[in-house]
């Protein structure tokens, strides 16, 4: 194994902690399912160096099934805001509250 | 101390003596308020049978020796003892007579003068009090007892005083005696632990011998001590500066100010100054601070009285100052002045404020001028009573107050300082002057008043009631008159008690008793040429200068003073720094717990009902601080 396992946990996390930043901070509907999805393949990445690691073939099996998943769920998410999109013609989260507090969905 | 408690005749005839007064109080509270026949009964019976018993123990120790003690251990904490018991002597009989025989005629009168009050039963309920609280306290063979009984007479006469307490000044004037009394005995018991710490002991006997006192204080704390007792004293007698109440407490039922200001409340500071008369004599410094804070009282208190139109205000006024004069001839040294004065002034004090109290309770008025107006010198009984006390306060021969001033006069003759006798002369002078201008507004009104003379006050003049009330303005009359014959067997009696150097040489300079007489004579014929005669215009030389008069109606401005210190140290500098605590400091805390919880609730709430990403970064940090503390830690 060329690369050290530390330099790929540390790369892992570091894509998580973007990916979570990016989650809790941005005000658009898509870049929040962008960081979920970052912070996806953040926990994949640790998981192909992991099977490296200890030479278990499990690991990379897991991170097909994450991937998988990962395309449905982007695809759904998307599909749902741009059906809000369409609903209130905005995909700032704190306007649908103010929509849903308002009872207009 | 010999501690005896055997059953003798003596004993029993002290517990007569103070135990139905007590127990008509309990059963006149408790049982009999509903019935004011039965309650007036009760209480006039316990009065009575302790005034068998003071009168059969006078008669029995009749030329006693040595004192008598019985004295029981009533509590012993560690190991201090404190007694409760009685230390009969010349002294306590006398005084024991006294009380009883007042406070028994004072009740006698007040079924004439209370009759239909609706709070009848409480009043004779709080008269029994009254009078069992002062006959405990003569009878006190230790000063912790004597401060005891003193706390309950000071009880009894804030009830008595705000007994009409529906009246707003009634109530004030209550809760105003009972306050400022309440300032002197915080010195009393100050002087009280003092003496325990120094001494060990609070045996009156043992505080009036001098080797005991002397083996045990340094003479500095002799004087401290007693300063501070005499602190107490100042407050219970109305003396400078503590003596505005006095005025005030008027505002109780008259025969209440008859009793309180005879033989009770007042009385009892003089009393306690007579009961430790051995110890105070052993400080020099503190007699002269006595004579002088005597001396002061009697020229202030006289000066009042020269100004007052309220009748029982102007006898108040002469309380106040007749009390300055035995504290002035105690001080001066001379025990039997001061304690025969005292005997005196119970008996023609009460008698002036109970024939007032009969014009009072006639006319439904206080004011001199209107009484005389309206007929004061038709009531002959009552007229002729007051002309005699009247007498008897001036200083006229053959009445009892004649005997005991001029005993004082001549002990005040033979200090080294001439100022003290002509103080005391002043003063006497005033008091005759101030006694018959009264006695003139009414015995020579200038206008007369013909309607409604006989509409009673309080309409109800039963058979009972005004007969009742001359018979005993007759038998006070009587016992005025007669007093001063038995100056002899009174002295002969309290001598031998006391020790010679004790009781004081007393002087008898011929001239005195001529030149005292003159000196009341005269003022007597001031008063009558000003307010008496038939073209005079009833202004006296006081009231000629406007800023004299002002001055004395109010009161040396000392009500103002105190009115100024409470206001400015007690309401804005104590009371206000604790309202500003509790309203800051601690109402602060409690509500910034509140508002604090509050405030945290409503941002947890937040939490539930704004956007998800909050949520997940409270997550977030919580996971954080998870792994920091278990990844770290350990």
């Amino acid at each position: 194994m060329i690369v050290p396992f530390h330099h790929v946990v540390l790369l892992s996390s570091m894509l998580f902690f973007m990916g979570l930043f990016c989650t809790l901070a941005r005000k658009n509907l898509i870049m929040i399912l962008l960081g979920v999805e970052i912070m996806l393949n953040a926990g994949a990445l640790a998981f192909v160096g992991a099977a490296l690691r200890w030479q278990q073939i499990e690991g990379q099996a897991i991170v097909l099934f994450v991937l998988a998943v990962a395309a449905t769920e982007v695809s759904v998410g998307l599909a749902l805001i741009v059906s809000i999109y369409r609903r209130t013609g905005s995909v700032d989260p704190e306007v649908q509250l103010a929509a849903v507090e308002e009872g207009t969905p | 101390m010999v501690s005896l408690f055997h059953m003798d005749a003596s004993l029993a005839a002290v517990i007569v003596a103070l135990l139905p007064p007590l127990a008509a109080f309990g059963i006149v509270m408790l049982a009999t308020r509903p019935l004011p026949r039965l309650s007036a009964a009760i209480s006039l019976g316990a009065a009575g049978l302790s005034l068998l018993a003071a009168v059969y123990l006078l008669w029995r120790h009749l030329g006693m020796q040595t004192p008598i003690i019985f004295q029981m251990t009533w509590l012993h904490p560690g190991t201090l003892q404190i007694p409760f018991g009685f230390l009969l002597d010349p002294t306590s009989l006398v005084m024991l007579t006294v009380v009883s025989s007042i406070s028994f005629l004072v009740q006698v009168y007040s079924l004439g003068y209370m009759a239909g009050d609706p709070g009848f039963s409480r009043y004779f309920g709080c008269m029994s009090l009254f009078s069992w609280a002062m006959l405990t306290l003569c009878l006190s063979s230790s000063l912790i007892q004597i401060f005891i009984f003193w706390e309950l007479v000071g009880l009894a006469s804030y009830l008595l005083i705000g007994f009409w307490f529906e009246k707003f000044s009634a109530s004030e004037a209550g809760k105003k005696a009972f306050v400022m009394t309440r300032l002197g005995d915080v010195a009393f018991l100050l002087g009280l632990v003092l003496i325990w710490l120094q001494m060990g002991s609070l045996d009156i006997t043992n505080l009036n011998t001098p080797a005991v006192v002397t083996a045990y204080c340094s003479p500095s704390m002799i004087t401290l001590t007693g300063l501070l007792i005499f602190g107490g004293i100042v407050g219970k007698s109305a003396q400078f500066p503590l003596m505005t109440w006095l005025p005030d407490a008027m505002e109780g039922p008259t025969p209440v100010s008859a009793l309180l200001h005879s033989a009770t409340m007042v009385a009892a500071g003089v009393y306690l100054f007579a009961r430790l008369f051995g110890y105070f004599s052993l400080s020099p410094t503190l007699m002269t601070i006595c004579l002088a804070i005597g001396t002061i009282s009697m020229l202030l208190a006289s000066t009042m009285a020269m100004v007052a139109r309220d009748i029982k205000q102007v006898w108040a006024y002469s309380t106040i100052s007749q009390l300055g004069f035995m504290l002035m001839g105690l001080g001066a040294g001379s025990f039997f002045a001061g304690v025969f004065h005292l005997v005196t002034h119970a008996g023609f004090k009460a008698l002036l404020f109970l024939s007032a109290g009969v014009f009072i309770h006639h006319f439904d008025s206080n004011d001199m001028e209107t009484i005389g107006r309206r007929g004061g010198r038709k009531l002959k009984s009552a007229m002729i009573c007051m002309i005699v006390a009247a007498g008897a306060l001036s200083g006229l021969p053959p009445l009892s107050g004649f005997f005991s001033k001029e005993l004082i006069l001549g002990r005040l003759l033979e200090l080294d300082n001439p100022l003290w006798f002509l103080a005391g002369a002043a003063g006497a002078f005033l008091t005759a002057y101030y006694t018959f201008r009264l006695v003139c507004f009414i015995a020579f009104p200038k206008t007369i008043e013909t309607t409604g003379t006989d509409a009673g006050s309080h309409g109800n003049h039963g058979s009972i009631g005004p007969l009742a009330m001359n018979g005993v303005l007759w038998i006070l009359a009587g016992a005025t008159a007669a007093l001063g014959f038995i100056q002899e067997p009174i002295l002969a009696f309290i001598k031998p008690a006391l020790g010679a150097e004790l009781s004081g040489s007393i002087g008898h300079h011929g001239w005195l008793p001529v030149a005292a007489c003159l000196l009341a004579a005269l003022a007597i014929g001031l008063a009558w040429f000003e307010f008496g005669r038939k073209r005079c215009r009833q202004i006296g030389f006081v009231e000629r200068m406007p800023v004299l008069a002002k001055l004395f109606r109010e009161r040396w401005y000392l009500d103002r003073c105190y009115r100024l210190m409470l206001d400015q140290l007690v309401y804005k500098g104590i009371s206000g720094l604790f309202t500003w605590n509790d309203r800051k400091v601690i109402d602060g805390a409690v509500d910034g717990f509140g508002g604090a919880a509050v405030r945290l609730g409503g941002l947890i709430a937040r939490l539930h009902t704004t956007m998800v990403q909050y949520r997940l970064m409270v997550m977030a940090l919580v996971v954080v601080l998870l792994i920091l503390t278990f990844g770290l830690g350990g």
